[in-house]
């Protein structure tokens, strides 16, 4: 059932421009550091000597939450306004379907976009290294920490989003938000290691970075159950 | 189990403090093409809403199919098809990705696609993009997706809303068949009587959130006052000698008008007329139109 309604959705979102977003945003990361590393190529080089594929994967990394931050803003008001924009809940929840299943089924759609942008961030930064001659001693490691950590512990403000998106018909509310605090990311590095803000930053950089991914998908379950509840109970107007 | 398909109980819902649905006791057999009538804003919306699970009612009791809507939700919605105020769908996609994805969840053979698409006359048009239709064929696209999973009963929200003559029609058409051909049960919502009067059998009408009148429609036919009218030579001295009789009636624009009379009682004023010497140009009987029982039983203050 939960794997025919995510059928469903990803038919839903055919040809709205999600896909083109999923896999070029992540591709505009890359492209940015290319031109940075291309065109300052031989300082750049002799700065890093040594540890080459260590310095791209860090600048990258570096842009990796406020993009994560942004694409799970993105991605659930993108999925969630498929159906307001006709008023389609109305038609989907008399279906004989389980409120709650909906509601995984869009939370699961929405994160295997978001891995598959992961996915492609880190495959591009691959390509993009071998591309700037750095050797094929690539650290297979450090490329999948960059795609996946981050990502697992930035769970929670998709989960967060996701139900805003929903709840809210007016997208105006819940992308305010994640802007706003994509860019309040910039500046809480300061701030200490439980503001949830930091993770991802903190999953990619600290030394120990399994509490971090952890404690992400721990929130991320405990928001995804109470919005979910929330649904259940929610009027449809 | 009983024949009755839906059956509510003293069904109630609040906002506020006014209660837009008010104790309402709908009851609706197998077969029936119910039609639910009332002026905008008289509560149809959420009764509807109440009875496909979309919204909590604040008090009462929902069966339909003989289950408990609470406890048997998914298994009553699963033989329920339904069609909510203006259509629901998917602008992007064509007529038969609309369909595919409501199709996925109630988990039917791919076939019924074509199948419903040809009973609303879509097939044509299946792999245009649906924001490029008309509000009749989006709205014929609503019921087909209502068909999809071959109902047992269908609930349709105002489907000839914002429609032209030539759609409402098409729709109308498209209804009064269902039940005949496919054996559904069909509750329909509208604000205009004539419009439910070509279809349906059993009429409800609710006002301010409560059931005014609930029967078949030629109980609601019945309830129409008839009246007498008499065109005769000299019109206010028949009006006396009709009182003579014992029937009082009015006088307007030289047309005598009673009302409650028998068609022996119209033989005998007729004779007591001629017998003395009035002549008598037009007997003619005026009905009340539906449209006026409805409005008296809606409350002018309504409108």
């Amino acid at each position: 059932m939960l794997l025919r309604s995510l059928r469903a959705d990803f038919l839903k979102i055919s040809r709205k421009g999600i896909w083109l977003l999923v896999i070029g945003a992540p591709l505009g990361v890359v492209l940015m550091m290319a031109l940075n590393w291309g065109l300052r190529y031989n300082y750049l080089t002799h700065q890093n000597q040594g540890h080459l594929w260590q310095s791209l994967l860090g600048d990258i990394g570096a842009l990796v939450p406020i993009s994560l931050y942004l694409g799970c803003t993105l991605v659930s008001s993108l999925v969630s306004n498929v159906e307001h924009q006709t008023s389609a809940w109305k038609q989907l929840l008399a279906l004989p379907i389980s409120r709650k299943r909906v509601f995984l089924s869009k939370f699961l759609l929405c994160t295997l976009l978001l891995l598959l942008s992961c996915f492609t961030l880190s495959i591009g930064s691959l390509i993009l290294g071998l591309l700037l001659d750095f050797g094929t001693a690539v650290p297979v490691g450090q490329v999948a920490i960059l795609g996946l950590f981050p990502y697992l512990s930035a769970l929670p403000l998709l989960a967060l989003q996701l139900w805003l998106s929903i709840v809210y018909q007016n997208q105006a509310i819940p992308v305010t938000l994640g802007i706003s605090v994509s860019f309040i990311s910039l500046g809480a590095s300061r701030l200490p290691e439980w503001f949830i803000l930091n993770w991802p930053s903190l999953s990619l950089n600290s030394e120990y970075k399994l509490p971090f991914i952890i404690a992400g998908i721990i929130t991320a379950l405990i928001v995804l159950f109470i919005s979910r509840q929330h649904f259940n109970r929610k009027d449809i107007a | 189990m009983s024949n009755l398909i839906i059956k509510t109980t003293n069904l109630t819902k609040t906002y506020g403090k006014t209660n837009v649905v008010d104790h309402l006791n709908l009851t609706m057999k197998q077969g029936d093409i119910y039609g639910f009538l009332g002026p905008n804003g008289a509560g149809k919306t959420t009764t509807i809403r109440m009875l496909l699970g979309l919204i909590k009612p604040s008090k009462g009791n929902i069966e339909i199919l003989g289950k408990n809507l609470v406890k048997h939700k998914l298994e009553i919605l699963r033989n329920t098809g339904s069609l909510v105020e203006y259509p629901s769908y998917y602008g992007h996609l064509t007529a038969t990705q609309n369909l595919e994805a409501i199709r996925l969840i109630l988990n039917v053979s791919k076939s019924r696609i074509d199948e419903v698409l040809s009973i609303v006359g879509l097939t044509k048009e299946a792999n245009r993009p649906v924001k490029g239709f008309s509000l009749g064929m989006k709205q014929r696209l609503g019921i087909a997706a209502s068909l999809l999973g071959q109902p047992k009963l269908l609930i349709l929200d105002e489907p000839t809303n914002g429609l032209d003559p030539m759609g409402i029609h098409e729709i109308r058409e498209l209804i009064k068949e269902l039940p005949k051909k496919y054996g559904i049960t069909i509750l329909i919502s509208s604000h205009l009587l004539s419009e439910v009067e070509q279809m349906a059998n059993v009429v409800g009408i609710i006002s301010k959130g409560k059931m005014v009148f609930q029967n078949t429609l030629e109980e609601l036919k019945k309830q129409s006052i008839s009246e007498m009218k008499f065109v005769v030579s000299e019109s206010e001295d028949a009006l006396w000698l009709a009182r003579d009789l014992g029937f009082v009636g009015t006088l307007q624009n030289n047309v005598l008008s009673f009302s409650h009379m028998q068609d022996d009682q119209v033989a005998r004023l007729v004779t007591h007329l001629v017998e003395h010497r009035h002549q008598i140009y037009r007997v003619e009987q005026a009905r009340q139109s539906l449209e006026d029982i409805f409005m008296d039983l809606v409350g002018k203050e309504n409108l």
